[in-house]
């Protein structure tokens, strides 16, 4: 410890041990903080249209929501925040039994003054079937989920708003 | 320096470079641990695009598993190799479809067909599929469960500058030569 | 010149100050470690945390880095030189 090089080296050695430390303690944080996110989602109506997408030869049906939507995500908002991420997923089986679950709209909320949501939206995304049609499908459930994704440490998932199962109409030829 | 090695020992040298040796192949021994541990080969990674944004920067730190049994759902990050792509992409998953009916009995989890988005970006990732329209599990690398901000931006900055790299080099060889032992 | 040089980068003080050295750096870090901690979260800002380690980390720097004349309190007595005999 004689030379200046000798006590900032083991300055910054204690430095090391203490950050780590305070970057883990802070990632623990993020299982300790208590969030009750609510939410409400309601579907105003639905289309299924028959059109050509992505500049493609083949005809595809694409399902068009609205939806309302109110929530309260403040208490999803702590120290160690950096953003929630909100997605509306249209969950369904369809008639060859494969399971789906599509993203069709989504939303960055990156303060929590922004966390008081009250929406009227629609598609994002397109939402289309494997097969290209909808026929025969089940009733699709919507979701409302988030993902807090943190400054340091672990990623936390949920949900936040869900209907009931609600039929899709039939396709409406838009050619 | 030279006689420095020859008034230490011949052996004094074999020495150092058995630790450095032990040293090396116990970090690579962790590495690899931490890989069978998540089931993934490279179970951290750093953040090279901005198509995340404003959720992961490029230098960021990203911690993956790869759960073999659990199938990937919406809103997962993912960490995937596009056939015939140069380098593994972080994008948000947007859409998933389990082929239940196509399950056999030697499969671990669903077969799934899977499509990604950036959060940055407007569409969705089918232009990097490299002719698939989507992707299936095994190009799939992990998914993202933990994250370090700015660490990982060393890497990049020595990949981008390489002088970085030999400066680097020299401050710590000159700092090796004026050490007074 | 050389000397004079090597003399400023060493900074060096007596084994009085280095103890003083050791102990005040523990102290400083630990303490604004717990602190930062303890002042983030209660006021949900993790600036506050990092600006305090921050700063600590720089003070430490400067008080226990530098050859500070309270690190020389303690001055090693050496023992006065003799002439030396030579040996054949």
């Amino acid at each position: 410890m004689h030379s200046i090089y000798q006590r900032l080296n083991s300055v910054s050695a204690l430095l090391s041990t203490c950050l780590l430390v305070l970057l883990g303690s802070i990632a623990l944080t993020t299982y300790v903080h208590e969030t009750h996110p609510s939410g409400t989602l309601e579907i105003s109506s639905t289309k299924v249209k028959l059109g050509r997408m992505r500049y493609q030869r083949r005809m595809v049906e694409t399902a068009h929501v609205k939806f309302n939507y109110n929530a309260d995500l403040t208490s999803l908002f702590h120290w160690n925040t950096k953003q929630v991420f909100l997605y509306l997923t249209a969950e369904y089986t369809n008639a060859q039994g494969t399971q789906n679950e599509a993203v069709f709209w989504d939303r960055i909320v990156r303060r929590k003054e922004d966390a008081n949501i009250h929406i009227a939206g629609g598609n994002k995304y397109f939402l289309k079937d494997l097969t290209r049609s909808f026929k025969n499908a089940t009733s699709v459930t919507y979701s409302m989920k988030y993902n807090v994704m943190p400054w340091i440490g672990p990623l936390t998932w949920g949900e936040a708003g869900r209907t009931e199962a609600l039929p899709l109409p039939p396709a409406q030829n838009t050619v | 320096m030279l006689d420095q090695f020859r008034r230490l020992g011949f052996r004094h040298v074999l020495l150092q470079v058995l630790n450095f040796a032990s040293v090396l192949a116990s970090g690579l021994a962790m590495w690899k641990g931490l890989g069978l541990l998540t089931n993934t080969e490279s179970p951290i990674v750093v953040v090279l695009s901005g198509s995340m944004e404003p959720a992961f920067y490029r230098g960021d730190l990203l911690f993956l598993t790869n759960p073999p049994t659990s199938a990937y759902r919406t809103g997962d990050i993912t960490v995937y190799n596009a056939p015939g792509g140069a380098i593994p992409i972080v994008h948000r998953v947007l859409e998933t479809h389990d082929l239940v009916t196509k399950l056999t009995v030697d499969d671990v989890v669903v077969p799934q067909l899977l499509l990604t988005k950036g959060d940055n970006n407007q569409e969705d990732d089918i232009q990097l599929y490299n002719g698939l329209e989507y992707l299936e599990r095994k190009h799939i690398v992990g998914k993202v469960n933990g994250f370090l901000p700015y660490v990982g931006y060393v890497t990049i900055a020595m990949n981008d500058f390489p002088q970085l790299k030999y400066a680097l080099m020299g401050i710590l060889g000159l700092m090796a030569l004026i050490q007074r032992e | 010149m050389n000397a004079e040089l090597q003399r400023l980068l060493d900074g060096k003080i007596d084994f009085e100050g280095q103890k003083l050295a050791t102990t005040i750096m523990n102290y400083i870090i630990i303490a604004s470690t717990i602190i930062a901690f303890f002042a983030g979260w209660a006021l949900q800002s993790l600036t506050v945390t990092f600006g305090i380690v921050g700063l600590s980390t720089l003070a430490t720097g400067l008080i226990v880095g530098l050859p500070w004349p309270f690190f020389n309190k303690h001055p090693v007595p050496w023992l006065p030189a003799s002439s030396k005999t030579k040996t054949s």
